[in-house]
């Protein structure tokens, strides 16, 4: 990697600096590309946000439908074999 | 717990941990094993459910880890789409030289409730139309929060296709949601 990462190669930064602290020469690369680009330092923060956005959407309820009702009659089936084992 | 806990729990939270599931494990039929094997479990381990957790809590506890232990399995039976499968879509995002192909345009800052359920439904979509391998990897770290390690133990593959995986489901979903109407003038 040169001096300054490409746009290309600051994503996979950004990107893997969500999961881990980067050592430190790829931190410093990161941030010197992140400071002159607007778009990659958009892409870090929208990075931040979707996860934000993920993880509160786990937690609501709504959105998608429920147990279509033969999925409902097929558990209800294999629970009772269970509870009468 | 009676015979009748187990299903009364089917009836008062079986569409709530099927929506959980759904939205991790991208299949209606994968979602529904998900409840089944959840419930079964909760029967075996009745014993041990103390009442201290409300029973949404306790089932949703034993769900998370039947969901990992079906993304698990569902990895071992298909080829993770490492190598070469979003290569060439991950060069389209950039020209030849690393910059970026498009600017990428700002993001709206939803709050009617309108707008929230919008919001909701783009990230399911998109989620879903990710390449299965790739949208579990994604679910199990940005929606479960589980660490990048852990994943990559859980699933059994390498750090390196971890991180590819990982890596590229995030430039697929911010593309995805952008094109979705995630981006609005004079927001972040």
């Amino acid at each position: 990697m040169k001096w300054i990462p490409t746009c290309k190669e600051t994503t996979v930064l950004a990107s893997r600096a969500m999961d881990v602290r980067l050592p430190f020469a790829d931190r410093m690369a990161m941030h010197l590309h992140l400071a002159i680009c607007e778009n990659c330092a958009r892409f870090a923060r929208q990075m931040h946000e979707m996860r934000r956005l993920f993880r509160a959407n786990a937690d609501a309820g709504d959105g998608a439908t429920g147990l279509t009702d033969e999925a409902r009659q097929r558990i209800a089936t294999e629970l009772q074999d269970q509870l009468d084992r | 717990m009676s015979k009748l806990d187990a299903q009364t729990w089917l009836a008062d939270h079986g569409d709530y941990l099927f929506r959980v599931a759904r939205r991790q494990l991208h299949s209606d039929e994968l979602a529904e094993d998900a409840v089944q094997e959840t419930l079964l479990a909760a029967i075996a381990a009745q014993a041990r459910y103390a009442g201290d957790a409300s029973p949404r809590t306790w089932l949703t506890g034993i769900l998370k880890h039947k969901i990992v232990d079906l993304i698990r399995k569902q990895l071992r039976e298909v080829a993770l789409p490492c190598d070469e499968e979003g290569e060439e879509a991950v060069d389209l995002l950039f020209k030849q030289d690393g910059h970026w192909a498009e600017p990428l345009r700002p993001w709206g800052n939803p709050q009617a409730e309108a707008e929230l359920s919008q919001l909701r439904r783009v990230l399911d979509e998109c989620a879903d139309r990710l390449k299965p391998a790739m949208a579990q990897v994604f679910s199990l770290r940005e929606v479960a929060g589980m660490e990048t390690e852990e994943i990559c133990k859980e699933l059994d593959i390498t750090p390196t296709n971890c991180w590819v995986l990982l890596h590229r489901a995030r430039l697929f979903m911010r593309q995805c949601l952008e094109l979705n109407g995630f981006s609005k003038a004079g927001a972040a």
